[in-house]
């Protein structure tokens, strides 16, 4: 094989590329965390994303509604988990899988009931890449960054929303009191299950968008189980980056590279062992590269009534 | 045990038979709504469900066959639940067991039946046993998360088998990814003729039975409830608690390749890819209306067969999906574990317990 610029030119967009679903569902992660619930449930959610936001896209005939639409649904998604975990204090883990079944549920049921389709849906209307020609004509970037469309930038701007929001707001100051210690947070005033509602929402609100990504952004329909694992990727991801943004877009990008140079592969191996490359390397990662690296010491624990 | 424990013990046991009905019933309620909503109607579709599960040997012993490998995943997911751990894997430990149980059922020949089924079963076992136990050695020594990696290792292991049979192990000729038949000699007996119900199913219930015996009459039993009860408490007392929750999750997992085995075995005759259709993860919902004890896991996954059965061959004449029974089965999930969700099964939970006190006074027990 040989090795051109063009080829890594293409590689380094293909990363960012599969980096964007990941970063949003990650970042998603880190509200969900951070306010002390665990985040198992963002694969359900961006399933939830990526179907409803096809959906939305097919009634309304515009991708941007359909956006609004697949968000919309990944916090009702979410909330199951929510209402679930911090109402009835049911074990987070099982919340979260409870959602992550439920969308792999529903999603099939509605599509055979709305579209009277199995496998996949209809093509509907998606993001289309914006055209600007100064930035095409950079070198090396314009290549690079020319084939992102406009979900990528958003995304990048909500990693430092996040950030910001997390790090420098009296909100977000509290929402992780919360997250390391609800006793003490409810003790100072704080309505420990509101902040924990927020930070589920949150990462329903990020996963479904990082559903759409795949669904109205890579393509144009949706395909059943699309998210393929990236949502507990995600949850990896999350942990990875030290539940905070910046190690999210960090850890998506080492993942989205793997991802990418896996389609390299793919011309002379069977693509089976390909395609397990991103779980064998998130073992790998769950395994070596979460040491020292610590939960929010107050996940999955409840305030006295 | 004393009486006082005794009576204890029989309330909770009967909070959650009157809490798994509850829960089933309503998720069917809610499946009617759904059903509705696809333009049919629900009462005559419960009917069909029924009626052809439960109408004809055919139709029953299509249920019991579709119980058997759930029977199995939905132990795997109770044993390792009672030491608090959660084995979302037993979709991979199916598939590793079934790869495992295949390849001595095709390579390993001239044995008697009677020795090379036991064998096949061993490997499966051994099998999927390894692979759970690997992920609770890597739990116990770095703190990783079950859950996630036991997702993972689906995905490889679904991935790697397939890459297995649509390669290296592929018969010749063959245009879909499988292994070769498997001898004769290491098949299982059919139960009824011509259908798919076999000696598996005594299978399940023999190891139902073991693993209720291992847990409430054994002294690693005991250590598993005390482990899965109050971890620290059981550190405390002295327990090897890692050692413990290995063995258990290990035992879980090869319960689940059992279950691989029992599909290759008497329903297959072969591997073959992408053979199942979500057994691992409906192991959850049967475990939950089960309350996680091996022994309810056998009627909880005949209710299950019986719907999958019936919704499998409505399925073929209407457009009402399989994906009803999964989402029945998350709904299981749900009331089972959130059962003050519905009021009206907490008032009757309250209304056995208040019913069962006044019936142990009178008889002069103690008021608990």
């Amino acid at each position: 094989m040989i090795i051109t610029t063009e080829l890594i030119l293409s590689i380094l967009a293909s990363t960012l590329r599969r980096a964007v679903p990941l970063l949003l569902a990650s970042l998603g992660g880190t509200f969900s965390m951070r306010a002390g619930v665990i985040d198992l449930g963002l694969e359900g959610m961006m399933l939830a994303g990526a179907f409803f936001g096809v959906l939305g896209a097919s009634i309304t005939g515009s991708a941007w509604m359909g956006l609004l639409i697949g968000i919309i649904f990944g916090i009702i998604f979410s909330l199951v988990h929510g209402v679930l975990h911090v109402k009835y204090k049911v074990n987070g883990s099982i919340s979260g899988m409870v959602v992550n079944l439920l969308a792999a549920a529903v999603t099939p049921l509605v599509l055979t009931g709305y579209f009277g389709t199995t496998g996949k849906s209809p093509m509907v209307e998606s993001f289309t890449n914006p055209k600007w020609e100064w930035l095409d004509n950079i070198p090396f970037i314009g290549p690079v960054l020319g084939g992102q469309n406009i979900l990528f930038y958003l995304s990048i701007v909500l990693v430092i929303v996040s950030w910001i929001f997390l790090y420098k707001s009296k909100f977000g100051l509290r929402m992780r009191m919360v997250g390391e210690n609800p006793e003490a947070a409810s003790a100072v005033g704080l309505n420990v299950r509101a902040y924990k509602y927020f930070g589920v929402l949150i990462s329903g609100a990020y996963a479904g968008l990082a559903g759409v990504y795949l669904s109205l952004g890579q393509m144009n329909l949706f395909v059943e189980e699309m998210t393929a694992g990236r949502g507990y990727i995600a949850v990896v991801i999350n942990a990875f980056g030290r539940f905070n943004p910046i190690g999210s877009f960090l850890g998506s990008l080492f993942f989205g590279f793997f991802d990418a140079v896996q389609t390299v592969f793919q011309s002379f191996l069977p693509s089976q062992l390909v395609m397990m490359t991103p779980y064998v390397i998130t073992i790998i990662v769950i395994i070596f590269g979460l040491k020292g690296g610590k939960a929010p010491a107050g996940t999955g624990k409840h305030i006295e009534n | 045990m004393t009486d006082k424990m005794k009576s204890v013990k029989k309330i909770q046991r009967r909070q959650s038979f009157a809490n798994s009905i509850g829960a089933l019933f309503f998720s069917l309620l809610l499946g009617m709504v759904f059903i509705y909503a696809m333009g049919y109607s629900p009462i005559e579709s419960y009917k069909a469900i029924f009626g052809i599960s439960l109408g004809t040997v055919k139709g029953f012993a299509l249920s019991m066959s579709q119980a058997t490998p759930l029977m199995f995943t939905g132990m795997a997911f109770a044993l390792a639940y009672r030491v608090k751990m959660i084995n979302t894997g037993a979709e991979g430990q199916l598939y590793i067991g079934a790869l495992s149980a295949a390849l001595v059922g095709v390579y390993v020949t001239s044995l008697p039946g009677f020795v090379h089924v036991p064998l096949a079963l061993a490997a499966a076992f051994i099998a999927g046993g390894l692979v759970a136990g690997a992920v609770a050695l890597a739990k116990a020594y770095t703190g990783a998360n079950e859950i996630i990696l036991t997702l993972m290792l689906n995905s490889v292991i679904i991935f790697f088998t397939s890459y297995l049979v649509n390669g290296p192990l592929k018969p010749e000729g063959s245009g879909v990814g499988q292994t070769e038949k498997i001898a004769e000699t290491a098949k299982l007996t059919r139960l009824i003729p011509q259908t798919q119900l076999t000696t598996a199913i005594i299978l399940a219930i023999v190891v139902a039975l073991l693993a209720e015996f291992l847990i409430n009459r054994t002294v690693f039993g005991y250590e598993v409830k005390v482990t899965g009860h109050n971890f620290t408490a059981a550190k405390v007392a002295g327990i090897n608690v890692s050692r413990i929750s290995i063995l258990t999750f290990a035992l879980s997992g090869a319960i689940a390749g059992l279950g691989g085995a029992a599909m290759v075995l008497g329903v297959n005759y072969r591997f073959v890819d992408g053979f199942s259709s979500g057994y691992g993860f409906a192991g959850i919902s049967i475990a939950a209306l089960a309350a996680y004890s091996p022994i309810a896991v056998i009627p909880s996954a005949m209710l299950i067969g019986i719907l999958r059965a019936g919704t499998i061959t409505l399925s073929r004449t209407t457009s009402i999906p399989v994906e009803l029974v999964d989402l029945i089965q998350v709904l299981v999930i749900i009331f089972v574990a959130a059962p003050t969700m519905i009021k009206p099964i907490y008032k009757m939970r309250d209304r056995i317990i208040e019913r069962f006190k006044t019936r142990g006074k009178t008889h002069g027990g103690e008021e608990i």
